[in-house]
């Protein structure tokens, strides 16, 4: 894919427009989930996947086929979306798994056929993360959601965020030490 | 070997833990325990549902997106049509060209290399990173003092902070990889530090007075200030003697 992928960086380099389409249907449904992942809302995520690929073609000549075309395509996603929500005055939104359609969950914290004390407890634990993620500066957010849901290296979030590699270590350290100390009371440990 | 620290057990949570945190775990009951709370707690931070795209996602993105694209210029050859006698005075006149400029360039550096080259000895290039550097910390110092003393008024106030922490970021990161490259352990160690908390100001959407008193807590801007403090005292020796050096061969 990679190979081909700098195929087609050179077709669209060398004035076929077109060819840009295969990349951003190979690699639109994975900057969606990140950006999803950072900004917390349908409609500002897809706003951020078409800046992305946009800035993306924009700056095409300066890719130099180092990493592959997903990887650079994905770093610019990130830095969108943390420009997103560094934004003064723009909160991220947070949809609970229990509120969107069961079938698209990919983590739940309690089981469809629990009881409903069970239930009501999953949503409070479930809303007080979401407010604890939004107390996380940007750095710590992003840093944090790259390494714990993205499943990223400490290289790959430093690479992304355009951090040291310790700065970015540093951020996931901070972030989890918060939301485990806000988490705490609910979780009843420490 | 001392317990295992917090931040080790994350690390070891997230597969990136060294052999030896990983060796004293599975020796040691009380790091067990304290791992299996780790996990616990990690283990039940979700992720909100990602929506799911359908199929033809990537197909709605790029319509949505090709009418904004211009195509590249094609990068034709303009002397394509060029018959082959044309192409071959054009090699023969540039590689006259390049013989002149390489024959000119030798007798000017035999006329030139009588002159000592001030700019490019060892000494002087030392001394304008030093100079260059000291800028910097002084410049970080003075940020650093501000912030420990900072109490913002207004939107104004933490605006100017930010944007100078944004400057000092970019020049801090460029002179951090070159301390490290150059074999500085000590001062890439207190610029990668620094790094952290020039970032946390910079990317902070509503930097507030909470918000600095939660860095300065969370990143020991103190400790900071401090370490900055020594090493532009030392730049600042370094400095000082490489003029006397200067002076004394003068």
């Amino acid at each position: 894919m990679q190979g081909n992928d700098h195929s087609v960086v050179r077709a669209v380099l060398a004035g076929d427009k077109e060819a840009y389409g295969a990349l951003v249907r190979a690699h639109s449904a994975t900057v969606f989930q990140v950006a999803f992942r950072i900004v917390g809302n349908e409609a500002d995520a897809e706003e951020i996947v078409q800046e992305a690929f946009l800035r993306g073609y924009q700056r095409l000549e300066s890719y130099q086929g180092r990493s592959a075309f997903g990887t650079w395509i994905y770093r610019i996603a990130v830095n969108c979306a943390l420009n997103r929500i560094s934004q003064p005055g723009i909160e991220p939104e947070y949809r609970h798994g229990e509120e969107s359609n069961p079938e698209e969950k990919t983590v739940q914290l309690a089981a469809q056929d629990a009881d409903p004390e069970r239930v009501l407890l999953s949503r409070e634990i479930s809303a007080a993360q979401n407010l604890a993620m939004q107390r996380l500066t940007p750095t710590e957010k992003s840093a944090f959601i790259l390494r714990h849901l993205e499943e990223r290296s400490t290289t790959e979030i430093a690479e992304v965020l355009n951090i040291a590699p310790n700065a970015a270590k540093q951020a996931v350290f901070r972030a989890v030490q918060k939301l485990r100390r806000e988490l705490a009371p609910l979780r009843g440990n420490a | 070997m001392s317990h295992l620290s917090d931040d080790e057990l994350i690390e070891l949570y997230y597969a990136e833990g060294t052999s030896a945190a990983d060796a004293h775990l599975k020796a040691c009951r009380e790091c067990s325990a304290q791992f299996a709370k780790v996990q616990r707690s990690l283990d039940a931070i979700g992720s909100a549902a990602v929506p799911q795209r359908g199929p033809d996602y990537g197909d709605r993105v790029w319509e949505t997106l090709r009418p904004q694209l211009i195509p590249f210029e094609k990068k034709t050859l303009r002397w394509r049509g060029w018959t082959n006698w044309k192409a071959a005075a054009m090699l023969a006149s540039c590689a006259i060209l390049l013989v002149a400029v390489f024959l000119g360039g030798r007798y000017w550096e035999r006329i030139t290399t009588k002159e000592p080259n001030i700019a490019s000895t060892p000494q002087a290039t030392q001394r304008v990173i030093l100079v260059v550097l000291t800028d910097h910390l002084d410049r970080t110092e003075r940020l650093l003092v501000r912030l420990e003393h900072a109490g913002l008024k207004d939107r104004t106030d933490s605006a100017q902070l930010q944007s100078e922490a944004q400057e000092l970021l970019a020049s801090n990161r460029l002179y951090r990889v070159t301390a490290s490259n150059a074999g500085d352990p000590e001062l890439a160690g207190a610029l990668d530090r620094l790094e952290g908390v020039l970032a946390e100001i910079a990317n902070d959407p509503k930097l507030s007075t909470a918000g600095i008193e939660r860095v300065r807590k969370d990143m020991n801007t103190k400790g900071i200030l401090f370490e900055i403090r020594i090493l532009r005292a030392r730049s600042s020796d370094q400095e000082s003697g490489l003029n006397t050096a200067k002076g004394a061969t003068i």
